[in-house]
């Protein structure tokens, strides 16, 4: 992951990540997509000053679609304090991070990679636990609820 | 400096891209190739049988089609080999960058066989050729693949 600084080519004093503007050609890098199989994918976009990462989380039923879903929007509304968080994911994934020149100055290159790589590989068995809680508790609601019946 | 940019932009501008071989004549080698290769894999010699494929891949043309024909040869010959440590051992260094292009395309399409096998292909590869390879198939915007 080599970023460096890039001033804006086209407008004054700016200073863009190019990976998301794509303004010219020559500042970006082939993206590169790995699909693991059909229902999971990881998008890699690169340019000068920027990348952009973006993945799509295995969804078995419609439990893990609405729970991943949630959870995923949870994450992303505080991108704030994440810093390297997309605050929308990329069109046809669940979530996205962009990194910049700057974090990579500010941030370990290695500690990045590491903190997205236990990123995807965390993500899988959060929502399988969400997934185990929800059915626990719906389980013990309903077995409560249903015991004044007998 | 006026100079500068006009080379510049000459060199990475995609629209002045010039092509030295029609389409048609891109096709009809490919065709040729495949022949050769489906005589190679009865033998069976897997190893020549990639060599032929990845020889002449169809970087220098902008065809969708020249570059699909040539993908799906290379895929053949990928798909039927079994043993794939002595596949990449034989291989001409040469090749691995194209071969490597070619195993990214292959992670794009989500078939899960064919992930699957790009995916051990890529370890394998990545192991002999090393991150270079890597970085030049990422970087390489000119020879599209």
């Amino acid at each position: 992951m080599c970023l460096q600084n890039f001033p804006c080519q086209e407008v004054e004093r700016h200073n863009k990540p190019e990976v998301e503007f794509k303004t010219s050609k020559e500042l970006l890098l082939n993206p590169i997509l790995i699909c693991r199989n059909e229902a999971e994918k990881c998008l890699i976009e690169s340019s000068i000053n920027s990348l952009r990462i973006s993945i799509k989380v295995k969804q078995a039923d419609e439990l893990e679609n609405i729970l991943a879903k949630k959870f995923l929007r949870f994450l992303s509304m505080r991108a704030e304090s994440f810093q390297v968080l997309r605050r929308k994911p990329v069109q046809g994934y669940d979530i996205s991070f962009l990194i910049t020149n700057f974090h990579c100055e500010e941030m370990f290159k290695h500690k990045l990679i590491d903190f997205v790589v236990a990123f995807m590989e965390d993500i899988d068995k959060e929502i399988s636990e969400l997934k185990l809680s929800v059915n626990t508790r719906g389980r013990l609601v309903a077995t409560e609820f249903l015991r004044q019946f007998t | 400096m006026a100079d500068d940019e006009d080379n510049a932009s000459s060199v990475l501008d995609a629209d002045t891209f010039i092509e030295t071989e029609s389409p048609e004549v891109i096709i009809a080698r490919i065709e040729g190739k495949s022949r050769q290769v489906e005589r190679l894999l009865r033998i069976p010699q897997y190893a020549e049988a990639l060599e032929t494929a990845l020889m002449d891949a169809p970087t220098q043309t902008r065809d969708e089609r020249c570059k699909s024909a040539n993908w799906i040869l290379v895929h053949r010959v990928l798909m039927a080999t079994k043993d794939v440590d002595g596949l990449l051992m034989g291989l001409n260094p040469e090749l691995h960058d194209i071969l490597m292009k070619y195993l990214y395309r292959g992670l794009a399409t989500g078939d899960r066989i064919t992930c699957d096998l790009c995916l051990r292909l890529h370890e394998r590869l990545f192991d002999m050729a090393g991150i270079g390879c890597i970085m030049r198939a990422i970087s390489d915007t000119q020879n599209l693949v």
